[in-house]
């Protein structure tokens, strides 16, 4: 197991004025790998998560895919290298269908028209890789649940490839039934081999489906755990600071 | 072949194919339906209809976006069973009606060591949401089946040793539940209730003697003697992950040396291969050897070899008809039956003349959650139809 990671980041730093949002973080995804980004607010997860989609640009530090040096200067060249991102907001358009929102941004077209067909059929396959329970992708968005909604956005992260997934709190304000699907799906993306990034507050979820456990506190890196082994007392500890890596 | 007759065998395709979205969804308006099949609303609303009259499916009436819909699902008048199966690391429910045609489940992955409290309250939601979404209330439910990994006390019906499930002992897990559904619970080892899923609906039908084997995060066995669980005094029986495998071990989770589990828990399997294949979750190790990984057949064969001896002991002990094996594990097929079979065909007594048969189950991963549906009709004694 030579390959280098799916993704590395070493020594990364980012400052909004007087905020030191990320101090000298090290971070690591592999292939077929979940990891948990959990700390509390303001710890740093989210500007971590930006960094990775090149929402922000690190002050220092730098970022590796799959071995080679990268720096993602806009949202699109860390989209075409394969790095999907499902924010909070989860950014669907109400009123457009299933099918529209996968695709928005990046139809697909044929000779200048909409190959809509084609695009209903490849967001039908989707749904199914994840196990949606989504009626049709002709649904408007309007009508779906919440826990539907994120399935959408997580399929949409399946368009064009994707080698890595960031997916920031997916199961905030879901109901059980909806965060089984949703656990159930990121799941099914790491059995397709991809590397997921899972940033959430519950600590439950996270150690369902994570392989680690990545603690940040106050923009620092606070402990790294094993999710299968190690006991939420450890995580919450390093949560709340009862136990430090750095003085 | 279509032909002049070719009418009718439309209408029956488009009825299953019907049938076929009401299943896979539990719970779907007739909207939803014409999108889901493709079929036109109109041909919908008649096919329904024709369902209707022939009490197969119900209509209810519900909302969808502010909006009047009528809420088709499988007909379950009689009353709903709720069968729950609390593994080592994931949740399944599964809501039947008496004649235990699935009406909806839903998996929720757990972490390990979950807490009691809050499995216990999800269980409750998520049993309430799959529920409400074929348009029923609590009130409906006639009886709750639990399927947990640890021996069950019969009479006190809560997990007796304290290491087994973190935080679960003498806590009665079925008042709790009872408490928040308002229904009857019963509660029971899982290995019991997957023997008694493939004693019913799978592939130890027919037999009275059975020995099951559930291989999973960790390995136990339901026994079926006469046409019934045995689950003896203290609710161990069957426990074949705490019987000695080797003197020499380490400590087991139970207290005891040397445990079968400690052997072929999921743990100890991943272990053996955290040099060579870096870490894995037990579902990858099972996937590569299934896909023809060496290193991961040989840990799930040698698996086998060591569960092989303990179950071919039983076997002599017990003399059953047959043994089926199930749990994840078994999905491997015969890379880890195969060293089954060996054991159990090098103890004498039970391979003479018409050699003991140890056979896959059929009901997969769902042989516990199935098993706690027929436990739930069987405790609460209603007229299951079959």
């Amino acid at each position: 197991m030579n390959a280098p990671p799916l993704l590395r980041m070493h020594h990364i730093s980012k400052s909004f004025g007087a905020v030191q949002a990320l101090i000298d973080v090290d971070f690591e995804v592999k292939h077929h790998e979940i990891v948990a980004l959990v700390g509390d607010n303001a710890a740093g997860k989210s500007t971590l998560a930006r960094v990775i989609a090149g929402v922000h640009q690190p002050d220092s530090g730098a970022m590796y895919l799959n071995g080679e040096r990268v720096q993602f200067l806009r949202t699109s060249v860390a989209q075409a290298r394969g790095i999907a991102t499902v924010f909070q907001g989860l950014a669907l358009a109400e009123n457009l269908d299933v099918t529209a929102n996968i695709f928005l941004g990046r139809e697909l077209k044929e000779n200048g028209l909409l190959a809509e067909e084609q695009m209903e059929t490849l967001a039908r396959g989707f749904l199914t890789r994840l196990n949606a329970r989504i009626p049709s992708p002709r649904t408007p968005v309007a009508q779906l649940s919440a826990g539907q909604r994120q399935c959408v956005a997580i399929a949409r992260t399946l368009v064009g490839e994707p080698q890595l997934i960031v997916l920031d709190e997916p199961t905030a304000s879901l109901s059980v039934a909806q965060t089984a699907e949703v656990l159930t799906h990121i799941q099914s993306l790491r059995s397709l081999g991809l590397g997921v990034v899972l940033i959430s507050h519950n600590l439950t979820d996270v150690r369902a489906v994570a392989d680690r456990i990545v603690v940040l506190r106050h923009g620092r890196l606070n402990g790294s755990f094993s999710a299968p082994h190690d006991a939420y007392e450890q995580v919450i500890a390093a949560i709340t600071g009862a136990t430090t890596v750095h003085p | 072949m279509l032909s002049s007759g070719s009418q009718s065998a439309l209408r029956e395709a488009n009825s299953a194919r019907l049938l076929d979205a009401v299943r896979r969804f539990g719970g779907i308006t007739q909207v939803e339906l014409a999108e889901t099949t493709g079929l036109s609303p109109a041909t919908v609303s008649t096919i329904v209809k024709h369902l209707l009259a022939a009490g197969v499916v119900e209509t209810r009436t519900t909302t969808r976006s502010g909006r009047r819909a009528q809420l088709v699902t499988l007909a379950h008048k009689s009353g709903l069973l709720v069968g729950v199966h609390v593994g080592m690391r994931a949740l399944q429910i599964a809501i039947s009606d008496l004649g235990f045609t699935l009406l909806g489940s839903q998996t929720l992955p757990l972490p390990s060591d979950h807490r009691l409290d809050t499995t216990l309250d999800r269980t409750a939601l998520l049993a309430v949401e799959l529920i409400e979404g074929l348009g029923s209330t609590t009130s409906e439910i006639l009886g709750v089946g639990i399927g947990v990994p640890a021996p069950i006390d019969p009479r006190a019906g809560t997990v007796r040793d304290q290491g087994l499930m973190k935080g679960w002992a003498d806590v009665p897990i079925a008042e709790v539940v009872s408490a928040r559904l308002n229904a009857p619970v019963a509660v029971d080892n899982d290995c019991n209730l997957a023997a008694l899923g493939e004693a019913r609906f799978g592939a130890a039908r027919g037999f009275k003697d059975v020995l099951y084997v559930h291989s999973s995060y960790g390995t136990g066995a339901g026994l079926i003697v006469g046409g019934d669980l045995h689950r003896g005094p203290r609710g161990t029986a069957g426990e074949i992950g705490h019987v000695l495998a080797d003197p020499r071990g380490p400590i087991c989770r139970c207290g005891s040396r040397g445990c079968l589990d400690t052997l072929v828990g999921a743990q100890a399997l991943i272990d053996s291969l955290r040099i060579s294949h870096g870490p894995l979750s037990l579902g990858d190790l099972l996937n590569l050897a299934s896909s023809g990984d060496p290193g991961c057949r040989q840990v799930v064969a040698d698996a086998g070899a060591a569960i092989g001896v303990a179950v071919a002991n039983l076997a002599v002990a017990l003399n059953p008809q047959i043994v089926i094996v199930g749990g994840e594990l078994a999905e491997t097929d015969d890379v880890f039956l195969d060293p089954i079979r060996g054991a159990v065909n090098r103890r004498v007594l039970i391979s003479r003349d018409d050699a003991l048969e140890v056979r896959r189950g059929e009901l997969e991963s769902f042989a516990a959650v199935q098993g706690a549906l027929a436990f739930a009709a069987d405790f609460t004694q209603v007229p299951g139809v079959r």
